[in-house]
This record gives C-alpha cells, sequence and structure tokens, in this order.
C-alpha cells in the first residue's frame, strides 16, 4: 500500500510504502521499520492471569474504575484521537484523572506556552521558507530521523530550494550526529540555556553592557556573532527538545525561549517549534483541550475538569497516593516512570489497553489487547506541528481496535452510573 | 479552639478548604464539606474534631501530608499544623496565620494577599506563586521557611515578604514586579525578568546575565526594562 | 411530534407577526392542520415569542485556533457551567469547551453555528472539534485570501481555474464557503510586512489586493455558491481603516446575483475606525451604513465587543503581532504552509478605555442604522467577547434606555467619537428577529433555516416574551428572557426546558459540493506542482464524509 502514514514518532510521514500481508516496508526510517515489523502481541484479555473474553474484561474494568475513588486514566500518545476523545468523556464520567505522557515529555512547553504563547508554524514553513534553522537540545538525526531530509535541513521548498539556501545551526551540550549536518555548531553548558536565552535577547536589544563575558560557556563574541546571524536572516525556525524542556530549568526554558522568538520578530521573522515525541502525543493534548478545556493533568473528582500539573500527572498521582485505580492505555508506565510512582502502581488495581506486552502487563488486574493504531486500526493524530493525518488500517485484525474497547467501557460505565 | 486528627490512613488525597472560621461551631466543622476523591464527605467523617474553647484556632495533629488546601482564602485567625502538611496551604490567603511545624507540600501561600505563614520544616516548589494563566502571584502577607525551599519562590510576584532561612532551588523572583525576597543560603537562577522589587542572597547564586552590577547591588533584567534590585548579604 | 399552541410567531420571511400555533413531525415545520393532541408533545406558549432557531454567521468555534487558545488560557476554564451528570460537563469564561459551546448556544434559542476560518491543511481538526459540540447545526469556512495557488491563478487573470479550485477545496475539506482574510498581508507577514490598501501588492507573486477579492467574488459567482465570499477586510483594528472597508466594499460594483448579495464583509465594527492613530480614533461607520443600506449585493455582520474577557483569533497574523506589541500579552502564531497564518492574543474590554468605548459603540451604530435584512448580530466569538452575551447585544439595540444606562459606564471620549449617543433608534423585536435568523439564513444560502414556514427545519425557540406587552424600558426582563429559552427545539427534538438543557443530539456539518459545475482537470497540473511543497502528501490531503459524524452534503449545479 502506498501513501501509508507512520505512527512511531510525531514526524508521522505520510509518504510510505507497506505490505501487510509480507510485512514488507520501503522508505521507512530503522525506528518506524521496527514498529511496522511482526512483534510478540498480547494474545488474548486476561483478568488476574486469567484468559477472559472481551466482554468480561471491559466489564470488570468499568468496574474496577467506576468503584474507585480517583482513578488514573494514563497514557494516550500512541493511539488515535476517537480514542482518546472517549477516553477524556471516560475520565469525566468516572471522576478520575486524565493525563497522558506529555506529563513526561513535552509538559513544560505547554506550561511554557501558558505564559507565553508561543509562535509556532506548520513544518512546512520550515522547508519552504526557511533560510536559518537552528537545532537547540535535540537530536533529530536519532530521535526524528526522517525529519531532516523530508522537512528541514534538505527539504526542497517553493522559495527555499534546499540545503544550499539554509544555513543550519546546531546547539547543544555535546557535539551530537546532528551537529555533523550543521554549518555552526554552538556548544553550552548543561543547565544554562536559560541563562544563554536571557543574554540573547538582552544582546539583541543591544544591552552589551548587561551581558557578562561568558554565559553558559559561550563567549559573548560568539553569541553576538549568532544574535547578527539571527537578525540577518529571513526567516527562521529555531527547533528544540527535550534538551531544553527536560534538563535544569524546564518550562522556564522554554518560556525564555518564546520570549526570544517574541523579540526576534521585531526584527525579522521566526517560528519555534517543539520535537515531539510520540506519533500523537498532540492529539492526546487538543482532543482534551476541546473537550474539557486542559491538554494533560486534569482531575474530574468534582464533577469538573481542574488542571494541576504539579498535582495531577500520572507521575505526581501515583506519588503523592492520590489515586487508587488505574487504566493505562498505549504506554508503560512501569518501565518509565520513578521507581516509587511505579510502586504505587503495584499497589492498585490497574488496567491496560495495549497490543504489546510490556513492564505494565506484568503488574495489571486486567490486560486487554487491541489493535495497533495505524496499521491494525484507522483514525486521526496530529504531527508534532498539529497537522492532522489519517492513519490507517492495513492488516486485517481480530483485535478490537482501542476505540471499540473503551466505548464499550463507557457504556458499561453509564450505565454504573445509572444502577 | 479546634483540634482535628484524621481518623484512618487514607486511599486517595483529601481536599479539605476549611478555614479558623469553622472553629468556632462545632457542629458547623463537623459537617463542612470535604472532598475524598470523588466522594463528598463531611470532615467529621474522615477525622476526629474536637472543639476546645471558642479561639479561633485550628490545630491539625497527625500526617496532614496528604490533605490539601488547608487555609484557602483565609481571613483571620491561626492555624497550626504539628506535622507535615499538603499541598495549596494558606492559597489566596487575606489574613491569620499559619504555622507549619512540620514540612510543606508545594504551593504554600499561592496567590496570598496578606497573613503570615511559617513553615519550620523545608518547603517544596512554587511558594507565594500564580497558578497557571494568573498574571500576578503574592499580593501582599509574609512567608517564612524556616528550612529549605525547592524551585519557583515569588514568581510574578507584586508585594508583600518571602523570607527562606536555608537554601533554595531555581527561579527565586522570576518576572516579580514587586515585594522583597530573601534566601539566606545558596540558591539557583536569580531575577530573570524580574521588573521591580529586591532580591537579597546570602548564599551563593546564579544571577541571569541580563542585570547592570552598580556600586552596591544589581539593577535589572534589562530584557523587560527592570528596575528590580539583586543584593548581596554581607554579615 | 410537538405541537406549540398559541405562540406569538414572528417570521419575516413569511410574513406572520401573530397568533398562531406549529406543528413539527419529522423534524421539519409541518402545514398539516388535521392534528391529534394526544399524539404530540403540547406547548402551551400562550403570550409567548415563538421564532425560529437563531443563526451565528461568525464564531470562531473549532479549529486549531480556539484550541490553542484553550491551551494556553487554562485561567478560561474555572467558571464551571454545569457538572457531568446526565450530560456533559460544561465549563469555561469566554472561551468554552465544545460541549459548553453546543449547550450554551441552544440555551439562548441559536441552533446552528458558522466556523469561519479553517485552514485547510488543519481543516480535519476542525471537523473533529465540529463533531464534538452537541445538538447544533454547522459548517466551516475554508481560508483561501491568502493562498499560493489563488494567487498563482489571480496572477493569471484564469477565474475559471480560480472556481476550480474552490470548488476542489470545498469537496477536499468538507466546507461550506469561501473565507477570505487580510488578503495578502497575512502572506506579506510571512516576510515581516502587512497589506495596508487594496492596491498592496503580494510578494513574489505580484498580485494586488485588489484582484485577490474581486478574483474570488467572480470565482465564487461563477460556481454560484449558497453563499457569497465572506470577507474580513485589510487594516483590521488600525484607526481610519475604515476606507479600506469602503474601498473593499466597493469592488462588488456591477457583480449581482438575485438570491444573495456577492460580498458579506464580517465583524464591520473592527473595520469601521476614523481617525490617524489612537488619541483621534473614532467611528467611521456613516460612509459604511450610507453604502451598504442603498447596495443590494453587500451584507455585513457586527462584531460587537462586549466589556470584559475576550481572545482575540483572527487568521490576520500581522495583527495578531501588532496586538502582541500593543498589549504586551501573550501570543500564539501559527504560519500554515502555502494558505494562510493565524495569531491568538487574550484582551479585556474595558469600560474605562476610551477606544474600547468607541468599539463598543460603533458595532452599535452598525446595529442601529444597517437595514436589518443586511445585517447581522454577532461579537466575532470570541475576539469581541463571549457568544453567550447576544442577549445583551439584542436588548441594547432594542431599548434606548439600557443603551443610555451602559454608555454612563463607558468612557466619555465615546460622546464625542462616536455618534451613537444621537440615536435615538429602537430596534422592533421584528428586526431582532432578521438580524439573528431570516438574515444570516439568506446570506449563507440555508433555505430551510431561518425561517418557520412548511418544510423549514424544526427549529424552533419560545421565549418568555409577549410581543403584544413589548416594553423596551424593562430591559431587565428582555436580557433575561432572551438569555434563557422557556424551550428550544431542534430538529423536532426539545433540548432546553426552561433555560436548562433537557436533551442532548448531534447536529449536522453542512458542506458544498459544486464540483458538478467544475472540471478538476484544468487544476491538475498546477496541484501536482504544489504538492511537492506541502509537507502531507496529496492522497491524504482532506477530510472524507465517512469520518465525519453527520455530514450534510449540499450539492449546486
Amino acid at each position: 500500500m502506498e501513501n501509508v502514514t507512520c505512527t512511531f514518532c510525531g514526524a508521522v510521514c505520510d509518504d510510505l510504502y507497506f505490505d501487510g500481508d509480507e510485512f514488507r516496508t520501503k522508505d521507512f526510517c530503522p525506528l518506524g521499520e521496527a514498529k511496522f515489523s511482526r512483534k510478540k502481541r498480547i494474545e488474548y484479555p486476561t483478568i488476574d492471569g486469567k484468559k477472559v473474553s472481551y466482554e468480561e474484561a471491559v466489564e470488570r474494568a468499568a468496574e474496577i474504575l467506576h468503584n474507585s475513588k480517583r482513578p488514573l486514566l494514563f497514557g494516550w500518545s500512541s493511539t488515535v484521537n476517537e480514542a482518546i476523545r472517549l477516553g477524556v468523556i471516560l475520565a469525566e464520567k468516572v471522576r478520575g484523572i486524565y493525563d497522558q505522557c506529555a506529563s513526561v515529555c513535552h509538559a513544560p512547553s505547554v506550561l511554557a506556552m501558558i505564559e507565553e504563547g508561543i509562535a509556532s508554524g506548520s513544518l512546512g514553513q520550515i522547508k519552504n521558507r526557511t533560510d536559518l534553522a537552528i537545532f537547540w537540545g535535540c537530536n533529530p538525526v536519532e530521535a526524528h530521523p526522517r525529519h531532516p531530509t523530508r522537512y528541514s535541513v534538505m527539504a526542497r521548498g517553493l522559495l527555499t530550494k534546499g540545503r544550499a539556501d539554509r544555513k543550519v545551526v546546531v546547539v547543544d551540550v555535546r557535539k551530537t550526529v546532528s551537529a555533523l549536518m550543521a554549518s555552526h555548531f554552538i556548544q553550552v553548558k548543561p543547565g544554562t540555556d536559560y541563562l544563554v536565552f536571557s543574554a540573547m535577547r538582552a544582546l539583541m536589544e543591544g544591552y552589551e553592557d548587561a551581558v557578562p563575558e561568558e554565559v553558559g560557556g559561550v563567549r559573548k563574541e560568539k553569541l553576538i556573532e549568532f544574535v547578527e546571524m539571527i537578525k540577518s536572516a529571513k526567516y527562521i525556525t529555531i527547533l528544540f527538545g527535550l534538551g531544553i524542556a527536560h534538563t535544569r530549568g524546564h518550562d522556564r526554558n522554554v518560556e525564555n525561549v518564546i520570549k526570544l522568538v517574541q523579540l526576534i520578530n521585531r526584527y525579522t521573522r521566526c517560528i519555534l517549534q517543539p520535537m515531539r515525541g510520540h506519533f500523537n502525543v498532540v492529539g492526546a493534548g487538543e482532543v482534551a483541550a476541546w473537550e474539557c478545556g486542559f491538554e494533560w493533568a486534569v482531575d474530574f473528582s468534582r464533577g469538573y475538569p481542574r488542571f494541576a500539573p504539579s498535582e495531577f500527572t500520572g507521575v505526581e498521582a501515583l506519588l503523592r497516593k492520590d489515586c487508587d485505580a488505574a487504566l493505562i492505555v498505549a504506554s508503560d508506565p512501569a518501565a518509565h516512570f520513578p521507581r516509587a510512582a511505579v510502586e504505587q502502581l503495584k499497589r492498585i488495581p490497574v488496567i491496560q489497553i495495549d497490543p504489546f506486552p510490556n513492564m505494565t502487563t506484568l503488574l495489571s488486574k486486567v490486560v486487554i489487547p487491541c489493535a495497533i493504531s495505524g496499521i491494525e486500526a484507522e483514525g486521526t493524530a496530529y504531527r508534532m506541528d498539529g497537522v492532522p493525518i489519517r492513519v490507517k488500517k492495513v492488516v486485517e485484525s481480530e483485535y478490537w481496535s482501542d476505540e471499540e474497547i473503551l466505548e464499550k467501557m463507557l457504556e458499561k460505565v453509564l450505565k454504573l452510573r445509572e444502577d | 479552639m479546634l483540634i482535628i486528627k484524621p481518623k484512618i490512613d487514607f486511599e486517595v488525597n483529601v481536599e479539605a478548604e476549611i478555614t479558623p472560621d469553622i472553629a468556632t461551631d462545632l457542629e458547623y466543622a463537623k459537617s463542612f464539606t470535604v472532598y475524598y476523591g470523588k466522594l463528598e464527605m463531611s470532615l467529621a467523617e474522615l477525622f476526629e474534631v474536637e472543639k476546645e474553647g471558642d479561639s479561633k484556632v485550628i490545630v491539625l495533629e497527625g500526617d496532614f501530608s496528604r490533605v490539601k488546601w488547608i487555609g484557602k482564602g483565609m481571613l483571620d485567625g491561626e492555624i497550626i499544623v504539628r506535622g507535615n502538611a499538603g499541598a495549596n496551604y494558606g492559597a489566596f490567603m487575606k489574613g491569620g496565620k499559619i504555622v507549619i511545624e512540620g514540612n510543606a507540600d508545594d504551593w504554600i501561600g499561592a496567590e496570598m494577599e496578606g497573613g503570615e505563614i511559617i513553615v519550620k520544616g523545608d518547603a517544596k516548589n512554587l511558594i507565594g506563586c500564580p497558578y497557571w494563566g494568573d498574571l500576578e502571584g503574592m499580593k501582599g502577607g509574609k512567608i517564612v521557611i524556616e528550612g529549605n525551599a525547592g524551585n519557583y519562590i515569588g514568581e510574578k510576584m507584586v508585594s508583600g515578604e518571602i523570607e527562606v532561612r536555608g537554601k533554595a532551588g531555581d527561579f527565586i523572583g522570576t518576572e516579580m514586579k514587586g515585594g522583597l525576597i530573601t534566601i539566606h543560603g545558596d540558591c539557583g537562577i536569580v531575577g530573570g525578568d524580574m521588573k521591580a522589587g529586591e532580591i537579597r542572597i546570602g548564599g551563593i547564586f546564579e544571577l541571569v546575565p541580563a542585570f547592570r552590577e552598580t556600586d552596591d547591588v544589581f539593577v535589572g533584567d534589562v530584557n523587560v526594562k527592570g528596575k528590580g534590585i539583586v543584593r548581596v548579604l554581607t554579615l | 411530534m410537538i405541537l406549540v399552541k398559541n405562540g406569538h410567531v414572528i417570521d419575516p420571511v413569511n410574513g406572520i407577526n401573530e397568533e398562531m400555533d406549529l406543528f413539527i413531525k419529522n423534524g421539519r415545520i409541518s402545514s398539516e392542520f388535521k392534528i391529534n393532541e394526544k399524539e404530540c408533545e403540547v406547548i402551551d406558549a400562550k403570550g409567548k415569542l415563538v421564532v425560529a432557531g437563531a443563526i451565528d454567521i461568525h464564531a470562531h468555534i473549532a479549529a486549531r485556533k480556539i484550541n490553542s487558545g484553550r491551551a494556553m488560557r487554562p485561567e478560561e476554564f474555572r467558571r464551571v457551567r454545569q457538572k457531568t451528570g446526565k450530560f456533559r460537563a460544561a465549563v469555561g469564561r469566554t472561551l468554552l469547551t465544545a460541549p459548553a459551546i453546543g449547550y450554551e448556544y441552544v440555551k439562548m434559542g441559536y441552533t446552528t453555528a458558522i466556523e469561519p476560518a479553517t485552514p485547510s491543511l488543519y481543516t480535519l481538526h476542525t471537523h473533529e472539534e465540529l463533531d464534538s459540540i452537541p445538538i447544533i447545526d454547522k459548517a466551516a469556512l475554508p481560508l483561501f485570501g491568502n493562498w499560493h495557488l489563488v494567487f498563482k491563478f489571480i496572477a493569471e487573470n484564469d477565474i475559471e481555474k480560480l472556481a476550480s479550485f474552490i470548488s476542489w477545496v470545498l469537496e477536499k475539506m468538507k466546507g461550506y464557503g469561501v473565507k477570505v482574510v487580510n488578503p495578502g498581508g497575512v502572506e506579506a507577514w510571512m516576510y515581516g510586512s502587512n497589506a495596508h490598501s487594496i492596491d498592496d501588492l503580494v510578494p513574489y507573486y505580484d498580485v494586488s489586493v485588489r484582484d485577490i477579492i474581486t478574483g474570488l467574488i467572480k470565482a465564487n459567482e461563477m460556481l454560484d455558491l449558497p453563499h457569497s465570499i465572506h470577507i474580513h477586510c485589510n487594516n483590521l483594528g488600525e484607526p481610519g481603516n475604515y476606507e479600506t472597508t469602503v474601498d473593499t466594499m466597493k469592488l462588488a460594483n456591477g457583480i449581482r446575483n438575485n438570491r444573495r448579495q456577492v460580498l458579506h464583509v464580517t465583524h464591520v465594527q473592527f473595520n469601521a475606525f476614523s481617525g490617524s492613530g489612537w488619541k483621534d480614533m473614532g467611528s467611521g461607520t456613516e460612509e459604511i451604513i450610507k453604502l451598504v443600506n442603498k447596495s443590494d449585493n453587500i451584507t455585513i455582520d457586527m462584531g460587537q465587543v462586549i466589556f470584559g474577557h475576550a481572545t482575540t483569533m483572527t487568521a490576520d497574523g500581522p495583527f495578531q503581532f501588532d496586538l502582541h506589541k500593543l498589549l504586551k500579552n501573550k501570543w500564539i502564531n501559527l504560519d500554515v504552509e502555502l494558505e494562510t497564518g493565524t495569531g491568538v492574543v487574550p484582551l479585556i474590554y474595558r469600560p474605562s478605555s476610551p477606544v474600547h468605548s468607541v468599539m463598543w459603540a460603533i458595532a452599535l451604530e452598525l446595529g442601529l442604522l444597517v437595514n436589518p435584512d443586511k445585517n447581522v448580530i454577532s461579537t466575532d466569538y470570541p475576539n469581541g467577547g463571549p457568544f453567550d452575551r447576544y442577549p445583551y447585544i439584542m436588548t441594547l439595540l432594542l431599548s434606548r434606555k439600557y443603551r443610555e444606562k451602559e454608555m454612563e459606564r463607558a468612557h466619555k471620549y465615546l460622546q464625542r467619537a462616536a455618534n451613537l449617543p444621537s440615536i435615538d433608534i429602537e430596534r422592533t423585536l421584528e428586526d431582532i428577529v432578521k438580524m439573528t435568523r431570516s438574515s444570516p439564513a439568506r446570506i449563507l444560502g440555508m433555505h430551510n433555516k431561518g425561517h418557520l414556514g412548511e418544510g423549514a427545519d424544526a427549529d424552533v425557540v419560545v421565549y418568555d416574551i409577549n410581543p403584544a406587552e413589548f416594553n423596551p424600558d424593562k430591559y431587565r426582563e428582555i436580557e433575561k428572557a432572551l438569555s434563557s429559552a422557556l424551550f428550544t427545539i431542534k430538529g423536532g427534538t426539545v433540548v432546553v426546558k426552561n433555560g436548562k438543557i433537557a436533551g442532548d443530539i448531534w447536529g449536522r456539518t453542512m458542506w458544498v459540493d459544486a464540483t458538478l459545475r467544475t472540471t478538476a482537470e484544468i487544476i491538475e497540473p498546477d496541484l501536482e506542482e504544489y504538492f511537492n511543497y506541502y509537507t502531507v502528501n496529496r492522497e491524504n490531503y482532506g477530510v472524507e464524509e465517512r469520518w465525519m459524524r453527520r455530514a450534510e452534503r449540499i450539492e449546486v449545479g
């Protein structure tokens, strides 16, 4: 099948070939290829390790959620919007917590946006217009392998014709493989990005006297040079990753780069693009925003949504022992959460919906296997720039989709509420 | 005076927006609505509530680290927490006093307007800060942390005073517009986008590289044409 | 089946302003006269006002823009309108969640709303959000005014290709009509600039703003779409901009359509400023009102501002950046490859502000002096304020006394910079019904809406207002009655009783299929070329009907 959409990373490439009978791929990157390969699956639904029907598993799951005081509904970034929407409504109806993988990933970027907004654009703005691309604290060659060719470094656009029309700068704490494709590399000391952004803002406005001779390990002259390079470009895109959002300073780092971008726009044009991870982590936030007003860390215990990222993220709710059941969809917190949070996960009943067995399967009371979104089930996903792209069903499957499972679970919960 | 003790080990956190106003009427206090996950319950269902005398004082005994929102918006009176305290204590507080004898969680005195909070142990993050989306943090009153404090202290602070006797984390007085923050020990990044007010620091710290040094103080943040003052405390 | 008995029906389309019964069958108004009351749900509307469901012609209720606004403004969602129960939880101050949007509309008797600005690249998102809004019918207008392919066809002066492209886009995106925002100006913003008059040229293509607008009008009329082009003029929010608005309106000269206007100019208030700067900014409505009233091919909506919180959000990227600089407030910008831009900035309209007070007055001048057959009530939600304050606007238009009271709150600069203080007119209930029902329906080409004749959609509202005893001085009562319908019936289902949600159904999303009128082949080479520059494959671009909840295809041709 042509024009297949990959459901691995936030770049959501939609120009791929996949043969569902042979599991043969063409043009995929290694990360996508691994996703579109035959892997060990959860074979059937289980309760306490015993095989049950889908109906029994869904019914038990609904009872657990209904009877708990504050269930945590976590995951969502690797499924489609249709399932996410049902997940948010389910969280509302069981008066639990809706949280998604962004809270352990780009949540600081969303918090920064609450403070300052964000000047951004679709990925085609890099391809078609950008003459200066700055990768800051991210490593696309390894994390989003087709990003540089498809959207950014080498992409051939209408007004910017390709690599020759574009300067590329990489800023990072070490010389990553992505730095090899850059025309300039700037090395900053770990944990100093916030300070470097403040210094650049001051230099851009001509307050050279307030900036020390060295900031974050970068000499002032080099920073001045960098600022001048930015001012003389026509359309700049700054792409950033967890090197900013998940190092010292977190959301404040992102807020400061947003302020820098605001300032650059007074001289020339500039946009900022977070390099989002999972293929639909943007959808997991956007859907929740239109359904309940907030993107993540939402508590419905009072019958209406409340947002508290220091209390109601998956990790915080577990660390604070503030949830007494959990539904985990398309995610593996047992492998990725801090140990103390996993300890709490072990103490409470856990329901898992996932195509593949993982660490979380081992501690789950109810395990519900599902069709793989984008391979065995279709739906809508949002690329890292929010562009909606349909992911497809390219292989027939007996497994229920996330959407079907959640729809049935919601029906059961509504029935339990009525009784 | 009310003495309140948890009856059980809580399965999830409790939200109890109690203020000293309930201390003078035992029946009212006992029937006060608190939130236990999705369950709306009365205070007396989850806590032992006893009354001694008519003073506007609440004493919390036992572990309150999983009880949130105590003293929200309180106007007067006193709350004494004998052990550790949960999140959001004294948020929107306008007057009176909260004394936490143990450690405090996040959001102590968030958007506080008046009164006094004293934490004898350590406090976590977001002290006297504005909730997400709000433009002003602490507007008045005083917060004293006798131990150490976490990240984000006095953000968007307009007026009032925060004092940390021990060490503190990153982001002291970010976007501060007025008031006074004193950190006696070491701390991290100080003064980002500070517009006005004063920060005094006794230990080692990292000043945002957008301040001008004068004879005895630093003035900035130049990025917002700020007139904020960062002063090194000398013994 | 529902029988609404003895109500005072106002239905300007059918010339009704009297007591009569309404019979609803199969989701439509029926003219059967032998009715067995026992088989019907009977609503006694004796002494009550009965009208068709209202239509919001221009409200940013779905799409990436409002949703980015939500993500940026958690402070907006602390107001709880409804707890979860039988229906969904509904929250929001001026920005609402999708469930809250549907519920709040029907509570005040609105049963249809149009999302007026969707970038095509993001339109699947727009439809997902529209599909999450309960009860009301809706439609979306894709943005055309800064699309590279539009510039190209206009540069080639090829209206036939442009028409083919429009019909290709509407079919692909399941769009309803043609929206134009700051034509040419948003493309200029990609270079850090803007368009300031209709003679400005677009960078790279060398076509003028004037060419873009006239080209789009001609292409739209070649297709004879239900709706005309729907324009947000250049220079929005700039003192003196009324001149640009008048220039734009004059571009419709000589182009006619027998059914409707050929140019709908939206949220005109924001484009009706006089003056050379903020110090002498004033009302520039006079010429606009004269021109609209004497033309039979131009319509407008008001764009009223409401004192209090608002969130500006437009496809007008350069305007949003200017506003961010002016207010020093947080700012979202989204440049959309080859198609358009977008921006979001929060704002508070303060009666203590001279400029905001004049803006408030400008919209009312338009509401009072433009012929109600050519004018629609709007706030350009959420730009001018929340749509749930429409009853406030209606009441201001109905009651001079209320206006005087509100003018006392406003800045006194209004007294010399606006014409409002000297206007005595009080709109009638029939005028208001026109400005909220019949006019938007006709302007949009929705012939089953906006009236209560046989076969019309059974979108019916009963208000606690007795037209026979109507007294405009009792404005508090009027506003309350208009805010909280006694009954709202949507497509034959009672969805509101006594101002509370009583039924939850899913409305339709209407879209226009004009592909019978065009041949896609003539633009095939252009599409092939341009999709080299997109980041989405052509095969994956667009929205299929089966992905939508309840799509209604309206075929023209």
